[in-house]
């Protein structure tokens, strides 16, 4: 045990150093900012939940059916979440992190380095889930009265949960890295990411959330939010843990305690045995994944084709840095699965604007089509900025170790930012319009709608872009072993803020011109004066802010790439 | 062809180059050794472009490096101190990324980086991505794509690190080579052999400051030693601090 923890010692230490770092304004400003939108979010979901079972509590006969139907549902997706995010971190931690080569040169066995390696990524993948689902319970204790053995026993069955899903990720890994060819750990990835968007799909198609705005089929949807089978066999962990806070919930502490005692059993069952298979597994799939990996696809050549004289139109700098960027991209597996993501996010996008049941509201339909298509322009710009925040924001972070071929080479750090600008704006660019456009096409907006939504998202296109290079640049950290993941740090969550921010004052400019002529061309007549001056000067500040979130940041991004 | 003035790096909590000011001619091949930590590797860093000074002023071939950085680095062959590279492009692909930044004439490359890459024996790596290369073999890449659009600097850091005794000599016979054919090389090291075989002139640099440079002569002079290797010479003039 006491390797155990002298493995873990490193990564405890480095947290508490990091948190010691000679700027200590800067670090407490980072955990005021982390805490605060902790704490709204925290606090955000409280109300939320609370609400809901308020409603819930006040439908008769139905209520109390759709809260523990609702208990069911978030402890499988948070099983499936811990699920998930642990077969990542496991994937990490255990074969792909830079350090096991050196941990595996030490005299310690196999075994305590996947031991301990596990408990850091169980750890890591468990925390933000067991944080966010106390408010959920909170408000499950509190609306049900429940006494304290119920916070006691939801407390435990959340670390059983977390345990369980750790165990089982492991194994999952171990099996993976074993029967896989040396150096494809990384093909996992791919695979779920291809599972993650056929369960998005399926789960969308079932749920079909349209079904709630109309009132008359309420009945229905309850039937069929009952009737939906989340699996409840008792043979299934979620089933007893299910159980045992559902119990606690109703003051049956026996029945409580028996489901509590059956998932802990289970669990420490499942470590002992994770640990008889690493013990044996472990370091033969660790000594495979370090073998030189092969291509897993080799270039695609017909006959005088290149797809690089496609890019011929582009100065010879640019077309060097937009080949190796595009190289380099693609030839990652680790970024295949967030493209197959992202394309479930945008059908998924599209699908919800063709099933919108517009045609059964009280509201006119001619208001509405063109209400959602103005809101859809800050829903597109949204989905943009998350898009950006994956992947133009780690984008000068991705250059990694290698960033001193940029420092070296006879271009200057701003001319290799606008570069980096432009490889993601074009094609950023295109996916915006064709979002905004055929969700317009779907709501069957007036031309004017049309015409607004394309140049507002022309002209945000480039700030959200701008300003994900610009801070990427500034926050670049060129030693990360995951550079894609700078955008959890806080330069990322400074991005994110700063675009939501710019993309809500492009809206919130628009909005009210864009009433007016609204209006104007619904009942005829004209704009006033008054009414020209103010559209005139909203278009004006929105098109400025565009501008200068775009030539400012990358003008500081510039400047500081010159001093790291 | 590289005239440093003053030359400063101050890391806020390490002093790492402290005024140095060095000349090196044209055709010259000059050493930079001392110990760890010394400040060789932020010199060379400065000098590359990568690193900006805290004060001081670089020079390189006639462009002070802090007014117009693009020409002078034009006008260099970087080699680091280790081999990152972009993992996912092939030997081949890289050659070419750098050959269309540092403007190789494009009816030339094919060819050149074709002589140059059979010369440090990757030829037949040529299509393999750069992730299943050896440290060597990275590191002879670097060198090779140094070289591929003829600098008339070449600034190297720890040249030999990694390389097998054949890739040495080889290596070796280059830089003299470039050196007959009037190109500057600047090498920074530890292995004080080489620095002792291939350098006209030797600057000995400890924590920041350039102690002492000249010919291995002048060095034993300065040191008052009479026959002795370059490592004696080294460890008197650490030991003693010796100014210039």
């Amino acid at each position: 045990m006491n390797t155990i923890f002298a493995l873990i010692r490193p990564r405890v230490l480095s947290a508490v150093n990091n948190l010691r770092q000679s700027n200590k304004k800067n670090n407490w400003a980072r955990i005021l900012m982390y805490g605060t939108l902790g704490l709204v979010f925290w606090i955000g979901t409280f109300i939320i939940f609370y609400r809901v079972l308020l409603y819930f509590q006040s439908v008769q006969d139905f209520g109390n059916i759709l809260a523990m139907k609702l208990i069911s549902m978030i402890i499988m997706t948070f099983f499936m979440l811990l699920l998930f995010s642990n077969i990542i971190n496991c994937l990490s931690h255990l074969y792909l992190s830079h350090d096991l080569p050196l941990l595996h040169s030490l005299p310690v066995s196999s075994r305590d380095i996947f031991f301990s390696r596990w408990i850091i990524s169980a750890f890591d993948s468990s925390w933000m889930i067991v944080a966010f689902s106390l408010p959920v319970f909170l408000s499950y204790g509190i609306i049900y009265k429940a006494d304290v053995i119920y916070y006691v026993v939801f407390l435990i069955a959340m670390i059983f949960m977390c345990l369980i899903a750790a165990v089982l990720s492991g194994m999952i890994v171990l099996f993976g890295a074993r029967i896989l060819p040396a150096g494809r750990i990384r093909t996992i990835l791919i695979l779920l990411g291809v599972m993650m968007v056929m369960i998005l799909i399926f789960i969308l198609r079932l749920t079909r959330p349209e079904q709630l705005v109309n009132p008359d089929s309420f009945a229905s949807v309850v039937l069929y939010l009952n009737s939906m089978q989340t699996p409840n066999s008792p043979f299934l962990p979620t089933t007893w843990i299910t159980e045992a806070i559902k119990a606690a919930l109703h003051h049956e502490t026996k029945n409580a305690l028996f489901n509590i005692a059956l998932t802990g059993t289970f669990a420490f069952m499942l470590i002992f045995i994770n640990n008889t298979f690493a013990q044996i597994a472990y370091f033969k799939g660790f000594s495979k994944s370090q073998t030189t990996p092969r291509r897993l696809f080799y270039p695609f050549k017909y006959k005088s084709f290149n797809w690089e004289n496609l890019l011929s139109f582009l100065p010879r700098e640019s077309k060097a840095f937009a080949v190796k960027e595009i190289r380099t991209f693609f030839r990652d597996s680790s970024q295949w699965p967030q493209l197959f993501l992202m394309a479930a996010l945008i059908a998924i996008y599209l699908y919800n604007f063709s099933v919108l049941p517009l045609d059964q509201s009280p509201v006119k339909t001619i208001y509405l089509q063109n209400l959602f298509s103005f809101l859809n322009i800050g829903l597109a710009a949204s989905v943009l900025s998350a898009i950006s925040a994956r992947f133009v924001f780690p984008a000068v972070s991705m250059e990694g170790e290698a960033f001193w071929i940029i420092q070296a080479a006879p271009v200057s750090t701003k001319k290799f930012l606008w570069i980096k600008f432009f490889l993601y704006y074009i094609p950023l660019l295109i996916l915006a319009e064709v979002l905004v456009i055929f969700s317009n096409l779907l709501l069957r907006v007036s031309s004017f709608m049309m015409f607004l939504s394309t140049i507002t998202l022309f002209c945000l296109v480039p700030a959200v872009v701008g300003l994900a290079t610009g801070l990427g640049a500034i926050y670049a950290d060129f030693k990360s072993e995951n550079p894609a993941q700078v955008v959890t740090g806080f330069g990322g969550l400074l991005f994110m803020i700063l675009s939501f921010s710019l993309i809500a004052l492009v809206i919130i400019l628009e909005a009210g011109p864009i009433y007016y002529i609204f209006m104007v061309q619904l009942r005829g007549g004209s704009l006033s004066f008054i009414q020209m001056i103010w559209t005139v000067c909203s278009f004006g500040l929105a098109f400025l802010l565009c501008l200068s979130a775009v030539f400012y940041t990358i003008h500081l991004g510039g400047k500081s790439l010159l001093i790291k | 062809m590289i005239k440093l003035e003053e030359l400063t790096k101050d890391y806020g909590t390490t002093l790492a180059v402290n005024k140095l000011s060095l000349n090196v001619g044209a055709g010259e091949i000059y050493g930079f050794i001392g110990p760890n930590g010394a400040g060789k590797t932020t010199t060379i860093r400065l000098m590359g472009g990568i690193l900006a000074p805290t004060s001081g002023k670089i020079i390189i071939g006639g462009y002070d490096m802090a007014k117009n950085s693009v020409e002078g680095k034009k006008m260099i062959g970087f080699v680091p101190d280790r081999p990152f590279l972009y993992e996912k492009l092939t030997g081949m692909e890289f050659m070419r990324f750098s050959a269309d930044l540092y403007g190789v004439p494009r009816d030339i490359f094919e060819k050149k980086a074709r002589e140059l890459l059979q010369q440090f024996a990757l030829w037949d790596w040529a299509d393999e991505l750069i992730e299943a290369y050896s440290h060597g073999m990275k590191q002879r890449l670097i060198i090779a794509t140094a070289l591929l659009h003829d600098p008339r600097i070449l600034i190297i850091d720890e040249p030999m690190v990694g390389l097998d005794p054949a890739a040495v000599y080889m290596v070796k016979d280059i830089l003299k080579e470039l050196a007959s054919r009037q190109t500057t090389i600047f090498i920074s090291t530890h292995t004080l052999s080489i620095a002792e075989d291939l350098c006209h002139r030797i600057g000995l640099i400890h924590k920041g400051t350039l102690l002492a440079q000249g010919s291995l002569d002048e060095l034993k002079h300065i040191a008052k030693l009479g026959e002795a290797r370059l490592e004696e010479v080294f460890l008197t003039i650490i030991k003693e601090n010796t100014f210039i």
